[in-house]
């Protein structure tokens, strides 16, 4: 252990001198017991240890002090365990210009008591961290979920018991300026969803006008819920990095920011671009109808009718899953469509089509739709 | 450092102040008594002290250097032989800051026990309190402390402590006098801020203090008017520059309700969570206002009771009967989502030129709730709207006055749900109130 900057508690019988820079301390150093670090609040790391003192019969004072390490003052507390109702704390006392408390601790008898002294210490940070590997057919992955800690509180947290708030705690050392990086979960066939999204809204319509192929987003969808063997735990966010399995070893295939994903659930995953599919949309249809004109003759008020033609070629081998995202603002009505699609929000529909292997030239995908939209004036709304 | 003195002026002046050759008694303090405020940064000391007292006159000689004492506060009372000890006049010696002199008449020879009472700047307390909830929230412990600083530039050993919570109006800040180290007429200027040097001065009485303790000081609690007097129980010693926390009352099974609320317009996306309980009786609290403070809270989550940090915020000062909302941050494990799913405007009305002049929105809103916690929750859910509005749907809500509603539920562990309501808005000539 470090003894540069550390943590120093002292079952003190206090002698003080004048100044208070020079208290003149006759001290034991009672070994810490246990160390349980709680990384389950995502904004402070608590961590409590337990320590075994030996109290005299009557005021004992325990002088606790944290220079070099930055604990919140406010929140130090001291928990007896072995006889919380008969030995007391007193009063806490703070020095000037010391990261220093002293307690005064009754104790009816001469005893050594077990006590927890917990506090909210700055400087370990924990990441959530993904590793995936994707099967060949990219239908299912092996995950690994680890838990990440640094450690830049400036104190050695010897066989420290680490938990995040769910699964099986760790017990490790994790030393000042040292970073580790634990296995929390392995998950062995997830089943993953290959999902490719066009969004009108992101993407060219007419590819043929760009001077690069288009690529069209493509994530893949975890569901947090049993049948996908997790839905057990919430799921943290973190870095995912997804492999691919290959003849021989793996390839890497991408990564993203996996966000908070509750049980039951989607965490979606964009890792990267396809560009073996192909998409055009064009508005066929686009024509102001039952005009309301004021008496001025000025249009005031009128409907949009509007239909999109929409073509996909798959120039894969394999069949694939798109989907077509649309964006309609304001009032709105369908009047037709090629195809069923749901409903996002107000403004958002979404088609989920599957793309037949090589399904291109004649075999290409077309979806059309027809769109009313009513009683625009020209300021829609498109987002709420 | 500069210690408070209290000379006895058996005096042999000379006219000029530059040149003041004293004979002093350092009579001791018999006690002393500190009421400290938190609302203003004033605290009422009054100390005992016996003096010697000649028939005829005396020239008492007080001086404070190095403190923050309200000049214009200082008084002087004999409390024994009161009939016999009149107080002449006081004065400001020209030159000399921190020092007054009483001229006094007494009737007695002999020891008059006598009071001073006056005000300094720069002790403080304040209140700060633990809550440790249990695994289930649904019920705490719930613990006061109170915490006096002492930044003020002298020792008081052996203190009776009391604390006012209250709120008192002060026209100057004692520290503006106190610098002035005599009456000046009033400045309005900027407060000056406490020197280092008064900040650093370290003191080792605290020692002394260390030594007195021997039981666990009951903190007796009194109203006075609109304010709440805390006697803390003993003396204590608070030295220049340390600070003592001393329990005041530590209350276990307190129900406390796990609130979650959300509000977009008050708090964003995320849902804030609270802990809400009641300063009443039924609570095994109500026994005394709690005084605005900082809190931790716990939840403990093991056999053992280790902890989890669940949030730190300040309460409110909260009188008795009073319920308590504590801001704990937000909370991953409640989802609540809100979403428009449908959109219209309709009935549309033109005015005699033509002009859309009123029309009429229909806007379907689903919230989605989800509880990822072990334990049930209740949410508070907060929805404003403005101008001619309407609400249908099908679930419970309560209208919180012209512009909000509110839906207020129970999610069990794991719950998932949703609320679904239709929103219409009456706008231009359709609009009706």
């Amino acid at each position: 252990m470090k003894v540069l900057k550390t943590f120093s508690i002292f079952a003190a019988a206090l002698i003080l001198t004048d100044a208070a820079q020079a208290r003149v301390k006759l001290v034991a150093l009672p070994a810490r017991a246990r160390v349980v670090v709680s990384l389950a609040n995502l904004q402070a790391t608590l961590v409590e240890e337990e320590r075994i003192i030996t109290l005299q019969k009557g005021v004992n004072k325990i002088d606790f002090s944290w220079k070099g390490v930055s604990i919140d003052p406010a929140s130090i507390q001291i928990r007896m365990l072995n006889e919380p109702g008969k030995v007391k704390v007193l009063n806490t006392s703070y020095p000037p210009n010391e990261q220093a408390l002293i307690w005064e601790i009754a104790s009816p008898t001469a005893r050594a008591e077990r006590m927890r002294i917990s506090y909210l210490l700055q400087g370990i940070t924990r990441q959530v961290v993904y590793k995936a590997t994707a099967e060949t057919d990219e239908s299912a992955l092996t995950l690994r979920n680890y838990l990440r800690v640094r450690n830049h509180s400036g104190e050695d947290l010897d066989k420290a018991e680490i938990g995040i708030g769910y699964g099986a705690g760790f017990k490790r050392t994790v030393q000042h300026q040292e970073t580790i990086e634990l296995l929390s979960e392995r998950i062995e066939n997830l089943p993953i969803k290959k999902i490719l999204t066009w969004d009108s809204k992101q993407l060219p319509w007419d590819p043929e006008y760009e001077k690069k192929t288009v690529g069209i987003p493509l994530n893949y969808v975890i569901k947090n819920d049993k049948a996908s063997k997790l839905g057990a735990h919430t799921l943290l966010p973190g870095k995912v990095r997804i492999f691919i399995k290959t003849k021989e070893g793996v390839a890497f295939t991408g990564e993203d920011w996996g966000g908070l994903t509750p049980v039951d659930r989607e965490m979606k995953l964009y890792i990267g671009q396809s560009r073996e599919v192909k998409v055009v949309q064009r508005k066929t249809t686009d024509e102001r109808v039952n005009l309301r004109r004021n008496n001025g003759n000025r249009v005031v008020m009128w409907d949009q009718n509007e239909v999109y033609k929409v073509e996909i070629q798959n120039f894969k081998t394999t069949p694939v899953t798109l989907v077509v995202r649309e964006h309609i603002p304001g009032y709105w009505t369908m009047i037709e469509s090629t195809h069923k699609y749901a409903k996002k929000d107000a403004f958002t529909i979404e088609y989920t089509l599957e793309l037949p292997a090589k399904s291109t030239g004649d075999k290409k995908t077309t979806l059309t739709f027809n769109v009313r939209r009513k009683n625009v004036q020209g300021n829609e709304p498109s987002s709420y | 450092m500069k210690r408070f003195i209290f000379p006895l002026l058996a005096a042999v002046c000379l006219q000029s102040a530059q040149a003041r050759i004293n004979v002093t008694s350092l009579p001791g303090r018999d006690s002393v008594q500190l009421t400290i405020y938190n609302s203003a940064d004033l605290t009422l000391v009054k100390e005992t002290r016996t003096l010697t007292l000649k028939k005829g006159r005396n020239r008492l000689e007080f001086s404070w250097a190095g403190t923050l004492i309200d000049p214009t506060s200082v008084e002087f009372r004999p409390i024994t032989h009161a009939d016999e000890v009149e107080i002449l006049d006081v004065r400001f010696p020209p030159r000399v800051t921190n020092t007054l002199e009483w001229n006094i008449h007494s009737e007695f020879a002999g020891e008059v026990k006598t009071e001073i009472r006056y005000f300094t700047s720069g002790i403080t307390w304040n209140a700060d309190y633990l809550c440790e909830a249990n695994a289930n929230e649904n019920q705490m412990t719930f613990a006061g402390n109170v915490r006096v600083t002492n930044r003020s530039g002298e020792d008081y050993p052996k203190a009776q402590i009391r604390l006012v919570v209250g709120v008192v109006r002060l026209v100057e800040k004692i520290i503006d006098l106190a610098r002035q180290g005599q009456p000046a007429p009033p400045s309005g200027g900027p407060r000056p801020s406490i020197s280092t040097a008064t900040r650093a001065r370290a003191n080792a009485a605290m020692g002394q203090a260390l030594a007195e303790a021997e039981e666990r000081k009951d903190v007796a609690k009194e109203a006075l008017g609109e304010y709440f007097l805390y006697t803390v129980g003993g003396r204590d010693t608070i030295a220049n520059g340390w600070s003592k926390r001393l329990p005041s009352f530590n209350t276990a099974e307190v129900p406390i309700v796990s609130y979650y609320k959300y509000e977009k317009e008050r708090y964003g996306a995320a849902v804030m969570r609270f802990y809400k309980f009641k300063n009443d009786e039924k609570s095994k609290l109500g026994k005394e206002p709690l005084p605005d403070g900082a809190v931790m809270a716990f939840r403990t989550v093991t056999q053992d009771n280790l902890y989890n940090f669940v949030g730190r915020t300040a309460v409110k000062y909260i009188p008795i009967d009073e319920e308590v909302e504590m801001q704990l941050g937000n909370d991953a494990e409640v989802r609540i989502a809100p979403k428009l799913m449908n959109w219209q405007k309709d009935a549309i009305r033109f005015d005699k030129n033509g002009n859309v002049n009123g029309w009429t929105t229909k806007a379907t809103w689903k919230i989605e709730l989800q509880n990822s916690k072990s334990i049930p929750v209740t949410l508070d859910i907060r929805r404003n709207f403005g101008g001619d509005w309407e609400v249908a749907t099908e679930d419970k809500f309560e209208k919180v006055d012209a512009k909000k509603i509110k839906f207020v539920l129970q999610l069990n562990p794991g719950e998932k749900r949703t609320l679904n309501y239709t929103l219409t808005t009456r706008l231009g000539t359709n609009a009706t109130k």
